[in-house]
């Protein structure tokens, strides 16, 4: 939703006031990270959700056949995506998740005078 | 998972039957009491963690320092109806269970990929110690706070009285010498044995909250997602060995249903034309699991709580390899106990009747069993725990210490806190001594709300600069309202619709064939781009604040 904000250069100093021009660079991850696994979240439904209806819904009981005790239909549209969809969310959180600064916590929050 | 939640927690009915397993119900309360005096124990040690920071950040937010463990099982999981009502779904309707839940698959990369990051460091940002403090400060706007306040304080109420009712039937039936048989919705379980339930159950579950707040509501709900992972493996190998096999399984599942069982849209009992899961629903489920987490309130609290960004990336691989280990193999366990059990007529009642029926022949056998039919309670006491700090500090922090005493000193805090959720729980025993008939669809309508109002309105707030105050105002009230309208048009049977969906007693008008929350989302991002563009670009200073790079 954000209209492409510029990004902070690196090694910004550490008494640089906000701009209102620059953005953080955890925000830019965090957006980049939120859409990619969208797309994934998009692509994993789409497999599914086809194979498992195409393969299915309305079939005749003897058509029926079986991969290591599961439905054909389970077993392609449901274990192979969910088996790749782990190795995918292991590489992510390894890999791809950029690290970064959350940021200090207001001093007291205790107290009401929060930022803003 | 929640919305199958209070009805499911009748599975461990068959604790009741222990005239004909004598043995069953001393090991199942003794599971219970272990629970119990764990939770009082974990309550202790969060108090004890917490006791030398500021009281609100601490009790209410475990001073941020939540690790990838406590996040990955705690933050995404409803394991409350993990255990119970999933389970009687895939008994009556089949493999095509595995579809309705299929999009678990990409929970823990949803979960924490999305927000995980940025809602850390927006709340940092903010000092938001919960959710209406974030909105409230990230719109600079006191109104849209008390509007978060008012839809979390109902939303919550409303989720929590249903699981004490939970926890008090688990309590009875657990009861050794108990004679009752199985129990369903509709028969009258308000009897002693229920009020005693309902009492100690609210005891033990705002005792230990009141002592250790938030981390002790975190601990319990990892403490019982492991139990639950071993019953889980144990009952696994139990069952598949039990059946002959899973092809053995699925075969003789299929002999004692009909087709339905091993194809979409799923087994139909009774034979009549209802479809469980037709396209439009295995879209809307696709849709609902994921971005319903997502903007869960008690969900949103506990990103807020992580500890830093490393946190957030092992916790997305620890709840992967979780999920893969729970919900596959609770589809497997499930056709194997159709197999075994051809014809159960309360279907809630097939895990502990398979744990009963495969544990029996093995050494403490009793006791493996009663891990398995307690780690329900565990569940109920995880959830109604973190229900109560969410709550509380709605009261606390938004409510009184905004309102009322703003100067608030650490005791007097405490004191609200502790105040806050003894009449939560009081109220909740009163509304669940004996329950009103349409508490379950408020419950129901609750959930799906909850997503609706916060989803859309919490992605603004993270990632949309241009986002107002009024477009926030505008999406939160929208989607709230379009999730109620459709539950209200379906409980009253005001439209006339197709006969689809799980078959319970309250169900939504699924306009188009689709499931509520997906018209309350859509609804709730209309309103809210809309509603921000067509009003005042926020203050550039408050952007910066919440954007800029401020290190």
């Amino acid at each position: 939703m954000n209209s492409s904000p510029p990004v902070a250069q690196p090694g910004a100093s550490e008494t640089e006031k906000p701009d209102p021009t620059l953005t953080d660079p955890l925000v830019r991850s965090s957006m980049r990270e939120a859409l990619l696994v969208t797309a994934i979240w998009f692509i994993a439904g789409t497999w599914s959700i086809s194979v498992c209806y195409l393969m299915g819904y309305n079939r005749s009981v003897e058509s029926l056949k079986l991969v290591f005790g599961f439905p054909d239909w389970i077993f392609w549209g449901i274990v192979i995506p969910w088996m790749t969809c782990t190795v995918v969310s292991i590489l992510f959180g390894l890999i791809f998740i950029r690290d970064g600064e959350l940021g200090q916590d207001l001093e007291n929050a205790d107290d009401l005078g929060l930022g803003g | 998972m929640e919305v199958i939640t209070c009805s499911a927690l009748l599975s461990v009915s068959l604790l009741a039957q222990s005239s004909a397993l004598p043995s069953v119900g001393y090991g199942a309360m003794a599971m219970l009491l272990l629970f119990i005096m764990g939770s009082m124990w974990i309550g202790v040690i969060a108090n004890r963690a917490t006791e030398s920071s500021g009281f609100m950040k601490g009790f209410f937010l475990g001073n941020r320092g939540l690790g990838a463990w406590a996040l990955a099982l705690t933050a995404t999981i409803q394991s409350g109806g993990t255990f119970m009502g999933f389970p009687s779904l895939v008994y009556s309707h089949g493999w095509i269970v595995a579809l309705w839940i299929g999009s678990y698959m990409v929970v823990p990369i949803t979960g924490f990929g999305i927000l995980g990051k940025r809602l850390a460091q927006l709340s940092r940002r903010t000092g938001a110690i919960t959710v209406p403090d974030l909105f409230r400060t990230r719109f600079h706007s006191p109104a849209l706070g008390v509007t978060c306040t008012i839809f979390i304080l109902l939303y919550l109420s409303f989720m929590m009285f249903a699981q004490f009712k939970a926890g008090a039937i688990i309590i009875k039936l657990a009861w050794p010498g108990s004679g009752e048989l199985a129990l369903s919705e509709s028969t009258s379980v308000m009897d002693m044995r229920y009020h005693i339930g309902l009492v100690i159950f609210a005891l033990t579950v705002v005792g230990y909250t009141l002592i250790g707040g938030f981390l002790a509501a975190v601990w319990t709900d990892l403490f019982q997602s492991l139990m639950m992972f071993v019953g889980v493996m144990i009952l696994l190998f139990a069952s598949l060995s039990a059946a002959g096999g899973l092809e053995q399984a699925t075969q003789t599942s299929l002999q004692n249903t009909g087709p339905g069982f091993v194809f979409g849209p799923g087994y139909i009992p009774d034979g009549s034309p209802h479809q469980f899961l037709p396209l439009s629903l295995a879209i809307s489920f696709f849709v609902v699991w994921i971005w319903g987490g997502v903007g869960a309130p008690a969900g949103l609290v506990r990103l807020m709580a992580s500890q830093n960004t490393n946190v957030i990336r092992r916790s997305v691989y620890l709840l992967s390899l979780y999920n893969m280990g729970i919900y596959l193999p609770l589809i497997v366990i499930c056709i194997c106990g159709r197999a075994l059990i051809p014809s159960l007529e309360t279907t809630d009642e097939i895990i502990p009747r398979l744990a009963l029926m495969t544990t029996s022949g093995w050494p403490g056998g009793s006791l493996v069993a009663g891990l398995i039919l307690a780690a329900p309670f565990g569940a109920v006491m995880a959830t109604v725990s973190s229900y109560l700090v969410v709550l509380s500090s709605g009261v606390v922090r938004d409510i009184y210490q905004r309102f009322i005493n703003p100067h608030a000193e650490r005791n007097e805090l405490r004191r609200a806190a502790w105040a806050t959720m003894i009449v939560a729980g009081a109220v909740s025993v009163a509304v669940s001594w004996s329950p009103v008939k349409y508490l379950q669809a408020f419950i129901i309508f609750s959930t799906s709300g909850a997503a609706a109002t916060f989803l859309v309105s919490t992605l603004m707030a993270c990632y949309w600069r241009r986002a107002t105050r009024v477009g926030v105002f505008f999406s939160m009230i929208t989607g709230a309202l379009t999730v109620m309208t459709l539950y209200l048009i379906g409980i009253f049977e005001l439209l006339p619709q197709p006969s689809i969906g799980a078959v319970t007693g309250f169900r939504p008008y699924f306009l188009f064939g689709l499931d509520p929350l997906i018209w309350g989302i859509l609804s709730s991002a209309v309103m809210g781009i809309g509603g921000s563009l067509l009003s005042t670009p926020p203050e550039e200073e408050l952007v910066a604040k919440m954007f800029g790079r401020i290190d």
